[in-house]
């Protein structure tokens, strides 16, 4: 039977950290099983390798060491391997607790409960139940899209990355060249900030528009990255969330609660409707159109002209 | 405990368990197989698997040994802990992700609204001490973020209700209708995915209902205790609103600009159109309340079918026109 992979990591694990010399590639592969049983030379390297690359990414700093005869050597020195001391009190073990619960993705999901347990290794109190401590709330943080993973993955390393792109109202996709910043999630949806290499240029990519495959591009990034990538804020304009005037506009009475809640202003007309003052932004016609009788847009005329333009639209069918 | 996190058997993350296993059962002889799962976040089978194959790590190729470690079922017993050197036993550092999916989730539970100010300042300090223990491998966090959107008042009536098990009286919108009407409801959970849900037992309609909390238009807590039938709590990981087989089928029509529909609307199909658009097929146990989403694709999209639901969103179009003749005559 093939010797399991999480076993020929552990194996590869346990010498590194167990050595106080290094040890060359040669010794581990007479040291472990799962390797002395890898056949050619090519299948052991390239098995090697990517073990070398995995225990990487679960935390092991490995570090190659060249000897006298210019031999490569490999250990994973405890000084460099060891969790600096941490001390958490039941309290903040069990919020801890419900943080690493959030995630939906499975790679953070695995990192959050991986970074529990190595806490928990380090004496984390573990007698409260964090759904106790925390009473009815179940946040949780969706992750849908995708190209989620390898833009987290691009972010972390600073590699720039070619996508391509759907623009909201464009129909084919376009390739992007993009210096990925940041990741933001925003009412349930993930934003990526970056520099957009095509247009020189910050940009706000929407991760549900970004169609095929996230592909690398090697070299590093050209522009700055700034202290403060702000992703909420364009996302909010686009959104229509920032209002840049005020409409006037004619709502049935107990009709579009929503509209009521953002007014500024209610006059009761008293014949069946009211009349409303409202923020104007980005997007508020289509909006309206959505109340359909229900509402009469009174000023200004630019609106009430856009609204029209779709009501015509939807009547001709 | 509903709602499990997802997680799928992967050498890494099992290579990284038990890692930290070593570590955790070195201290402690004889530790019971359920409290080990339990610290650990895993089902008994999954630990038992690590248990498994742990007897066949170790260095004994080196001159060492390979970790004798079984179970009787109950508790787990290492018979020779000295196979692992007190320094490879040592806890070991945190992964640059790790330390990102630990405090992006930290940070962002911490700005909950609802959150008690006891357990946000606890939060606040373990975050502080795990930033501080994770050292460079935290600074790749600031390159995530996380908002939960909430609001604030409704939400601390919501979980008082919960942890009072009382039942609550809401004045709700419901868009589909475009009516605010009242219930009272048994809540059982809060969920935040995006935006914050309660999930309750809705006295009015005599079913189970999530209520999204920025459309409650105002909310009491009553003196008559909460009392919601016993029911299995959903995983609502996927999707909060799981349409039905059975729910009547919509097919819409979209241009270029209409796209996003198939971004906010679950939906069974969506099918790429020669000019650009799509053509997407949903279920919706209420058709009628997609007219206000024909009305708002104006030349953008149409409704296919059912012909009612189109015929329904021309006329409210004609007539929200009328008002715009009278007007201007």
């Amino acid at each position: 039977m093939a010797i399991a992979k999480a076993e020929r990591l552990m194996n590869l694990a346990l010498c590194l950290l167990g050595t106080r010399r290094p040890l060359s590639k040669r010794e581990l592969r007479e040291s472990i099983e799962a390797y002395l049983e890898a056949g050619s030379d090519d299948s052991f390297n390239r098995m090697f390798e990517r073990d070398k690359d995995d225990l990487r990414e679960l935390g092991l700093v490995i570090e190659t060491v060249e000897n006298l005869d210019g031999e490569v050597g490999y250990l994973a020195r405890r000084d460099s391997n060891r969790l600096p001391p941490i001390t958490l009190d039941a309290e903040e073990a069990a919020a801890l607790g419900l943080a690493a619960k959030v995630w939906q993705q499975a790679r953070l999901a695995g990192a959050a409960s991986g970074a529990l347990q190595k806490l928990r290794a380090a004496g984390l109190p573990e007698d409260v139940d964090p759904y106790e401590a925390h009473g009815a709330l179940e946040p949780r943080i969706p992750v849908h899209e995708a190209a989620f993973e390898p833009l987290m993955l691009a972010c972390r390393d600073r590699r720039p990355v070619v996508f391509d792109y759907r623009k909201a109202s464009a129909a084919r996709p376009e390739p992007r060249h993009v210096e990925p910043w940041a990741l933001e999630c925003w009412r349930g949806h993930w934003y990526l900030a970056g520099f957009d290499r095509d247009r020189g240029a910050e940009r706000v990519f929407r991760l549900s528009r970004i169609t095929g495959r996230v592909r690398s591009r090697g070299t590093g990034f050209t522009a700055a990255v700034p202290d403060v990538v702000t992703v909420r804020e364009t996302v909010a304009s686009w959104a229509g969330e920032i209002a840049d005037g005020t409409a006037l506009i004619r709502l049935r009475s107990g009709a579009g609660y929503p509209l009521r809640a953002k007014a500024a202003r209610v006059r009761e007309l008293g014949d069946g409707w009211d009349e409303l003052e409202i923020p104007y932004g980005h997007g508020l016609d289509a909006w309206l159109v959505e109340f359909g009788p229900d509402v009469v847009v009174l000023e200004p005329a630019e609106l009430r002209a856009d609204v029209v333009d779709r009501l015509r639209a939807v009547a001709k069918g | 405990m509903a709602g499990k996190p997802v997680r799928p058997v992967n050498a890494i993350d099992q290579t990284r368990r038990m890692l930290s296993l070593v570590t955790y059962l070195r201290e402690r002889p004889g530790a019971r197989i359920a409290d080990v799962a339990r610290a650990f976040g895993i089902t008994e089978d999954e630990l038992v698997a690590d248990l498994d194959l742990l007897p066949m790590c170790g260095t004994s190729f080196r001159g060492g040994d390979l970790l004798d470690i079984d179970t009787d079922g109950e508790r787990i017993w290492w018979h020779n802990p000295a196979a692992l050197g007190e320094e490879a036993a040592e806890p070991l550092r945190l992964a640059a992700d790790e330390a990102t999916a630990l405090l992006v989730a930290a940070r962002a539970v911490s700005t909950l609204p609802g959150l008690r100010e006891g357990d946000r300042q606890a939060l606040l300090r373990a975050t502080a001490k795990v930033e501080a223990a994770a050292g460079e491998a935290a600074g790749a966090s600031a390159r995530l973020s996380v908002t939960f959107e909430s609001e604030g008042g409704v939400f601390a009536d919501v979980d008082r209700a919960i942890s009072e098990r009382r039942r609550l009286w809401i004045r709700y919108y419901s868009p589909a209708r475009d009516e605010v009407t009242e219930r009272e409801i048994d809540p059982i959970r809060l969920v935040s995915v995006g935006h914050t849900y309660v999930e309750a037992w809705c006295r009015r309609s005599e079913a189970r209902r999530t209520f999204r909390l920025d459309r409650v238009a105002e909310i009491r807590i009553l003196d008559e205790p909460s009392a919601p039938p016993e029911m299995e709590l959903r995983d609502l990981s996927e999707a909060l609103v799981q349409p039905a087989a059975e729910d009547p089928e919509v097919v819409v029509e979209v241009g270029p600009g209409g796209r996003w529909v198939a971004e906010y609307y679950p939906h069974d199909s969506a099918d790429e159109l020669p000019d650009g658009g799509l053509r997407i097929t949903l279920r919706t146990p209420d058709p009628a309340s997609l007219r206000r989403l024909a009305l708002r694709l104006g030349a953008d999209g149409r409704i296919v079918s059912p012909p009612e639901l189109a015929d329904s969103a021309r006329r409210a179009a004609a007539e929200a026109l009328a008002a715009y003749d009278t007007a201007s005559r």
